[in-house]
């Protein structure tokens, strides 16, 4: 075989360019198609859907919801994006969001309003970023020491966090002027995030966007950010060359985790202000699909999460519109990924 | 009924459907795929199988259906993992959530709509033998189904032609492919078949445990699942130990409430998932290293140490 040389004659064809885009129009076209086809089968008018899905975007409380989600939504996905640089999988979004927003309001009861409200809310920023950090570190540490796969440990670790706040608020935490609900007692006014401007809209989208452009740049031209990517190409080389790989994996799913936590905390700071037994339940998933549809760039992540929080937004006014239930959009979003996941592999079999 | 033997009472119970889901999910790792859609095709069988038991009466007939909508789901994973080339731990989650999504969708109006399940059946004469007569011998059919399932299936993966080109897609594709046979074509039919046994579990877990449908019903269980199937080694016996003390755990928390015991209904819903890792804490490092070669490339995309 070695003697034969096997010439290929490139066909001429359609500018690759063109190609990929006929090839994107089909697949997220298609995604539309079966999804039409999912709430025709429940008796909705998937046009009236789709426009009722379109013309709700436009509106100021659909964008001031926008940006509501996207600030969670983006430092989870980003917090999936840096391990997934070393070629880790974390899915423990839910857990460190959780365990964010879990750290900051303990801090905060535990400080007792000891602090100046400033003061408070950097320091709860620190602990619920720590305590984000701790949840996925563990499933690092129990990677390298035992060999357990992460995305495995997060996962489970997701349902640990959730029984812990479940915990939490039904019952040392529980409000006890909430009329009996599973609530806690509301956050100091004075360590609540400020509002931007007259809009409805609270000062962790800029936690969100100054963290997106960080980790764009230490991924980018930071020492770690440039080991951690050599450790993702191929581990068995880092190692050779003399890295630190152990600890250059925990800090990658360390530094994650500290960014999801930090996504807890702007989200109880910011929007809710007490924790509830729903808080950012589904957040951490699809904050997951957000970085993999981005490939896990940072900037394209925060897009993808904003593009994510615009669906789900879209959503809600499925369900007020077509009474169609708020989950329907999954749905949609699974869809999306799919058509992503089998597009991107026709691409690269192409080059 | 003591204590212990409720515990392991419900151990069977409430592990079932974590068996069912371990040993499909067993088969597709024995291919080398990973299945974290496990979850989701545990959940559109729980859906499906409350569904059709609801119209029609008949909870074989819910089975069925909960067997075909868990393989279905299935057979997309393995579609874009092993046509499409897509990274599988990202599409089962994928996978998983167009199951939430559709569930929510088509469940809707099956909340709170009865449905005609599953009744326990005591087996004659076994099921008069003391403390094991309740724990083994007074369940609903399905269980009995698992309970032949588990040999049936040792036997299958480990003493079966069929078992051995199993494991040969997942350990020397190289091998089975000088033979002439298709690697695509047995892993296809290793994941689409450890779905359906996974939407049998979701089955088990509407019409049989819960004797409900509502959203997000599963919690966890098909990823529990995985876990098991990790620190079992996909030995179909672990499996069911596994499977068993997950059901255990999540006995222990009525068992203890109804004796009056005051502990946090929550702190005691996290013993579970809580045993689950540190099992996996405690098996862990051994398992690792005996995994298939087709799966290690999944689960050590970069080394430990």
């Amino acid at each position: 075989m070695a003697d034969v040389a096997v010439v290929r004659v490139p066909r001429r064809e359609v500018p690759a360019k063109v190609k990929d885009g006929v090839r994107w129009a089909v697949a997220l076209g298609g995604a539309a198609v079966i999804f039409g086809a999912f709430v025709l089968a429940k008796g909705v008018n998937p046009f009236e859907a789709f426009s009722s899905m379109f013309t709700a975007l436009g509106t100021q409380t659909s964008l001031t919801g926008i940006a509501l989600q996207a600030s969670p939504l983006i430092l989870a996905g980003l917090a999936v994006a840096v391990p997934a640089k070393a070629g880790l999988v974390n899915v423990g979004g839910e857990g460190q969001l959780i365990l964010g927003g879990v750290c900051a309001y303990g801090t905060s009861l535990a400080l007792g309003g000891s602090l100046p409200g400033g003061v408070t809310l950097v320091v709860i920023c620190l602990a619920g970023a720590l305590g984000g950090a701790a949840w996925s570190g563990l499933a690092g540490v129990l990677r390298l020491k035992v060999g357990i796969n992460e995305a495995v440990t997060t996962l489970l670790l997701n349902y640990i966090a959730l029984d812990l706040m479940l915990f939490l608020i039904y019952d040392k935490w529980k409000d006890p002027n909430g009329s009996g609900q599973p609530v806690t007692a509301p956050l100091r006014v004075a360590e609540r995030l400020p509002l931007v401007g007259t809009t409805g809209v609270h000062a962790g989208i800029f936690v969100a966007i100054a963290a997106t452009g960080l980790v764009w740049w230490a991924l980018r031209s930071t020492r770690w950010g440039f080991q951690l990517r050599v450790v993702g190409g191929n581990p068995e080389a880092a190692r050779r060359a003399g890295l630190k790989v152990g600890l250059l994996l925990i800090s990658a799913m360390a530094v994650g985790g500290a960014l999801a936590g930090l996504g807890g905390v702007t989200q109880l700071a910011g929007a809710e202000f007490k924790l509830r037994p729903g808080f950012l339940v589904s957040y951490g998933y699809i904050a997951f699909l957000a970085s993999w549809l981005a490939r896990h760039h940072p900037v394209r992540v925060a897009t993808a999460a904003v593009l994510l929080a615009a669906i789900a937004v879209s959503g809600d006014s499925l369900q007020l519109d077509s009474g169609l239930p708020a989950a329907t959009v999954n749905v949609l979003m699974a869809l999306v990924l799919l058509a992503v996941f089998g597009w991107t592999q026709h691409k690269k079999a192409a080059a | 009924m003591s204590l212990v033997s409720e515990v392991l009472t419900g151990a069977v119970r409430g592990g079932t459907s974590i068996l069912y889901a371990g040993t499909g999910e067993s088969f597709a790792e024995s291919a080398g795929v990973v299945n974290l859609g496990t979850e989701g095709s545990m959940l559109v069988g729980a859906l499906a199988a409350y569904a059709v038991a609801s119209e029609t009466n008949n909870p074989w007939a819910g089975a069925l259906a909960g067997l075909v909508a868990g393989g279905a789901l299935a057979g997309v994973h393995a579609y874009f993992v092993l046509q499409r080339k897509a990274n599988q731990l990202a599409n089962g989650l994928v996978v998983l959530f167009l199951g939430l999504g559709l569930t929510s969708l088509f469940g809707a109006s099956y909340v709170s709509k009865p449905a005609r399940s599953f009744t326990p059946w005591r087996v004659p004469g076994l099921g008069s033998l003391p403390a094991v007569g309740d724990i083994l011998f007074n369940h609903d059919p399905l269980t009995y189904v698992s309970f032949l399932m588990v040999p049936a299936t040792w036997w299958l993966l480990t003493r079966s032609r069929w078992g051995l080109l199993l494991r040969a897609a997942g350990e020397r594709t190289e091998v089975l492919s000088s033979y002439g046979h298709s690697v695509q074509r047995i892993q296809y039919l290793a994941v689409v078949f450890g779905g359906m046994l996974a939407g049998l579990g979701g089955a088990q877990l509407s019409i049989a445990y819960a004797n409900a449908w509502f959203e997000n019903m599963v919690q966890g269980r098909g990823f529990v699942a995985v876990a098991v199937v990790i620190f079992a080694a996909r030995q179909p016996f672990k499996v069911a130990a596994g499977s068993y003390l997950f059901g255990a755990a999540l006995a222990l928390s009525p068992a203890l409430q109804a004796r009056g015991y005051g502990i946090n209904q929550f702190a005691l819903d996290a013993i579970p998932y809580v045993t689950i890792v540190v099992v996996l804490v405690v098996l862990g490092r051994r398992r690792a290293a005996e995994a298939p070669e087709g799966l290690k490339k999944v689960f050590e995309v970069s080394p430990s140490t």
